[in-house]
């Protein structure tokens, strides 16, 4: 996380008051990281902010020393092209197939393990990265950079055979430990400041419409990381959004299902999710199986009663049968023996003895005899009752027989009643067994003990049929229910999980837009802040570059985002608006790039102070050309600018416009052997070289003296070029007629006439006037340059050199 | 001031300028041969004409090309030696924003000059006692 561009957000929070706000919380989340935001969402505001990783600061105040090429592309053996390390502007000029691009692209693959125009290339393209000629590859650049005792020399080499990607990169800084390119911290700016300009990029950039232009330019901005913050919200919001329609959809599906469900859960779970507020605790509690207080009884609760009812065991009820038939039998036999009478004599004489008690001595009310009731009497049946009494033990133990004999009946079916009486409510059928019991309760009037068991043994088996066939149909019911639950409880399980996420999420739905849409607009207007002296800086650029072209380019935004974004060029042609950039030929958009990279290249945030512009000329006019060079010095100006170029016309116009340049050739010989050279003008090149022919010994003295003229000529035809250049241009001319002019020239003869009369017809007087004006030895040294046998004596090639350098100097010298 | 030159060896000259790396000549090398093979090339055309009609020596190149058709048996050689002139003259004259041609051209036109010595039945070996080029049919790169 950019630290600056966190404050920008706060600073902008504040001034929209909005700091208070809820979701200004998810917007700082947001900048921290998808993490974070997750984090500050489910309700943690501890986001993890110390922790963040961050890249080592980048080694910045970068200069190139040196770049050298061995094995690669167009170079066979090493070629070290040297550089001064600091502001300026360096040429590098070679014919197409010199192998000066090879040294472009050594350096861009040295640092970015690629070359962009290789990407959009065949394969066969990128297979052709090793010089044929020469069986080991390696690239070698040395930078200086800010804070470093010595030179950072970053290497890449390959192993023969290797492939392109196996190539090993690492970076030395002087005295410290070699590491990886990676640790030099430049990596994002190699993108976001991509210090490397080719042609063909220039183009492509341009045609490949709106957005990716827009990504080029905007990753300068170093606004990557809003961007990914508002992605970062925009992708926490749909995610929930998509987790709400798909619990909400679900729903529906699962609602379908759960209605043809006879179950009391299903029905329980529909109550819960069918209105808009969905009850997931109250789901949950139906899966759990726990039902919450107060709740009716659950007819599953009645079901499971019913289906475990006991019918009358059979062995029970012809055991109590039985019984109750003994004891009745028992009764009978007791009642006929003297235990009977001595019970029944026991219970009357006791009767007599209270009476006495209560009335005193009398006649005896049974059998009428007179004073029959005395104290002798009363003691003397007091005595005898216990004796009755003994007598009669035995007929009480039949009688206690009896009666629990009796009672058995209402032992042998134990209903419950409370399951019963709701049976109906479960769609069960209680009418036989309603009657079987009326039936069997019957018992409780019928005092024989005899017609009791009668009774007992014929009413115990309509019950006990009664009572199986219920309970079997409610075992039944039980058992239906729990299959077509159990399918749907597995739905609803599945459901409730996912709806619990969605319904969590959908908690954050609001504060998660208002903080996308917050964002969005802040970032709008963070970019526009930041592109605007990017912008201005290109517009001047454009300035310089337009020269006679009818284009004019007004404001550059960028504007919209996601598949809308795009650069709005406010291109206007002849004073007439919205024009799009179809109007405008090749050259003005390659223009047009180079005023939108060229600031992007040399913003100060950058680590490199050098860019390196392969072929910006190609597709441009003379003019134009003055007005790159101009550009150039610009930039040269605190960056040190390396620019290739395929032709003479940069380096032309560069010392034309004396702009301070190196000026280095490259040409290529057989077997890829580069060389490269420091280039003096070409009238100083052509004499420097003249003199080397006529100095060395390697050559035999009379190729030299048959080459030495041409070269000589060579010379004096470039002088006379140059002074013609100069004198038409300053008055004002147009390039293209300056350029006709001096094409047209032809002949050594003509050319000096337009130099010196500024009249290519005069050719005639040029001998006369140069033995006037300039002297009879440079007009000697004319002639012979001139010289159709282009061969002079061996020893005179040495002082026609000489006269030469004196006679280009001389018509340089003109105005 | 035409001295007669044998056009082999000036061919010889020019092609070890081109072929040998050497840092007297590091980067001159291609208008120096350029200027030998004109010569060279200018060298067989004077040999033809001094064997077959001595008049055309004093006519200016233009009409000395023009008329080499009329001497050679192969027409399509005669143009490409035309080609090969104008070519090789435009790199001995400034041009501007030109730079120098690179060896592969270069070596093409030295292809076409040993061919045209050939055609007017020069020997491919230039008779030089010390010349140690012999000029190769240079092959198209």
């Amino acid at each position: 996380m950019d630290p600056s561009v966190r404050s920008l957000v706060v600073s902008r929070l504040e001034a929209d008051g909005s700091v208070d706000d809820t979701w200004v919380g998810l917007v700082l989340a947001a900048l921290e990281g998808q993490v974070a935001l997750e984090a500050a969402l489910s309700g943690g505001d501890a986001a993890p902010r110390a922790g963040a990783a961050r890249t080592s600061p980048a080694r910045a105040g970068a200069f190139l020393r040196s770049i050298a090429v061995e094995g690669f592309r167009g170079i066979g053996p090493l070629q070290t092209l040297d550089l001064r390390p600091g502001p300026g502007l360096t040429l590098v000029v070679g014919r197409n197939g010199s192998g000066k691009s090879s040294l472009a692209e050594g350096l861009e693959v040295l640092l970015t393990g690629d070359s962009l125009r290789w990407k959009e290339r065949a394969a066969v393209w990128r297979e052709g990265w090793r010089n044929l000629h020469h069986p080991t590859a390696s690239l070698r650049a040395t930078f200086l950079v800010e804070g470093a005792r010595g030179p950072c020399v970053v290497s890449r080499r390959w192993e023969p055979e290797a492939a392109f990607e196996a190539g090993v990169a690492t970076a030395q800084i002087h005295d410290e430990a070699a590491s990886d390119v990676g640790s030099l911290g430049w990596t994002p700016a190699l993108r976001t400041h991509r210090p490397f300009l080719s042609y063909n990029e220039l183009g492509s950039l341009l045609d490949e419409g709106p957005s990716k232009l827009y990504d080029a330019l905007s990753s300068i901005l170093g606004l990557e990381d809003l961007v990914e913050a508002l992605g970062g919200l925009q992708e926490a919001r749909r995610s929930r959004e998509k987790a709400l329609k798909e619990a909400t959809d679900a729903r529906g599906r699962l609602v379908e299902g759960l209605r043809d469900v006879a179950d009391e859960r299903a029905r329980r779970v529909l109550e819960a999710v069918e209105g808009k507020e969905w009850d997931l605790a109250a789901v949950g509690e139906v899966l759990g199986g726990t039902v919450s207080a107060g709740a009716p009884a659950a007819e599953l609760d009645v079901l499971r009663g019913i289906a475990s009812l006991e019918p009358p065991d059979p062995a029970r009820v012809a055991a109590a049968v039985a019984e109750m038939r003994e004891a009745g039998t028992a009764v009978r036999s007791a009642q006929e023996t003297a235990a009977a009478r001595s019970r029944d004599a026991a219970a009357l004489l006791e009767s007599a003895l209270r009476f006495h008690a209560v009335h005193g001595d009398g006649d005896c009310p049974v059998c009428g005899g007179r004073g029959a009731l005395d104290g002798a009497w009363s003691a003397r049946q007091k005595a005898a009752v216990p004796r009755l009494r003994e007598a009669a033990r035995e007929m009480d133990a039949v009688h206690q027989r009896a009666e629990g004999a009796r009672r058995q009946w209402e032992g042998l079916v134990p209903l419950r009643a409370d399951a019963l009486t709701r049976a109906s409510d479960v769609g069960l059928d209680l009418g036989e067994l309603t009657l079987a019991l009326s039936t069997w309760v019957k018992a409780g009037s019928i005092t024989d003990l005899g017609a009791l068991a009668e009774h007992v043994e014929a009413a115990s088996g309509p019950l006990r049929e009664a009572i199986v066939r219920l309970r079997d149909a409610a075992r039944a019911e039980l058992g239906r229910r729990e299959d077509a639950w159990r399918r749907s409880a597995v739905e609803v399980v599945a459901w409730l999980k996912t709806a619990r996420e969605a319904v969590r999420g959908a908690g954050d739905l609001k504060r998660l837009k208002s903080a996308e849409a917050w964002l969005k607009k802040a970032a709008a207007g963070i970019r526009d802040d930041r592109f605007a002296p990017i912008a201005e800086k290109a517009a001047g650029i454009w300035e310089h570059l337009r020269q006679q072209s009818h284009v004019q380019l007004g404001k550059i935004q960028l504007t919209g985002e996601g598949t809308r974004r795009r650069v709005a060029l406010d291109v206007t042609v002849d004073g007439v608006e919205g024009a799009a950039l179809g109007v405008m030929s090749q050259g003005e958009l390659h223009s047009l790039a180079l005023s939108l990279f060229v600031p992007r290249a040399t913003l100060p945030e950058s680590p490199f102070r050098f860019i390196v512009i392969d072929d910006p000329v190609q597709s441009m006019d003379p003019a134009r050309v003055d007005g790159l060079a101009r550009v150039l010095e610009g930039a040269a100006a605190d960056r040190q600018v390396v620019v290739f170029t395929h032709d003479d016309r940069l380096p032309e116009a560069v010392r034309r416009l004396d702009i301070p340049a190196e000026i280095i050739e490259v040409t290529r010989r057989d077997a890829s052997v580069v060389e490269l050279r420091r280039a003096l003008d070409p009238v100083g090149r052509y004499l420097e070289d003249a003199l080397a022919v006529a100095g060395t010994a390697d050559l035999p003295s009379s190729a030299a003296a048959r080459v030495v003229p041409g070269l000589c000529r060579l010379g004096l035809e470039a002088a006379c070029m140059e002074v013609v250049r100069r004198r038409r241009l300053g008055r004002g001319e147009p390039h293209a007629e300056v350029e006709r002019a001096l094409g047209g020239a032809g002949q050594l003869l003509r050319l000096l006439a337009l130099a010196l009369f500024d009249d290519v017809e005069r050719g005639g007087e040029v001998p006369s006037h140069l033995r006037r004006e300039a002297g009879p030895p440079l007009a000697e040294a004319f002639r012979q340059c001139d010289e159709e046998a282009h061969e002079i004596q061996p020893a005179a090639a040495l002082e026609l050199v000489r006269q030469a350098g004196k006679l280009t100097a001389w018509v340089r010298g003109l105005s | 001031m035409r001295g007669d030159v044998d056009p082999r060896e000036l061919l010889g000259m020019a092609d070890r300028l081109l072929r040998r790396a050497d840092p007297a000549t590091a980067g001159l090398w291609p208008r120096a041969s350029a200027l030998l093979a004109l010569q060279a090339l200018e060298a067989t055309l004077l040999r033809l004409w001094k064997r077959r009609a001595l008049d055309l020596q004093a006519c200016s190149m233009r009409t000395q090309l023009i008329c080499l058709r009329s001497y050679l048996d192969d027409a399509r050689l005669a143009a490409r030696a035309g080609h090969a002139w104008s070519a090789l003259s435009r790199a001995c004259h400034h041009h501007p924003y030109e730079l120098a041609p690179t060896s592969g051209e270069l070596q093409s036109w030295f292809s076409v000059v040993s061919e045209l010595a050939r055609g007017i039945g020069l020997s491919p070996e230039a008779p030089t006692p010390g010349g140690r080029s012999p000029v190769r049919p240079a092959t198209a790169p």
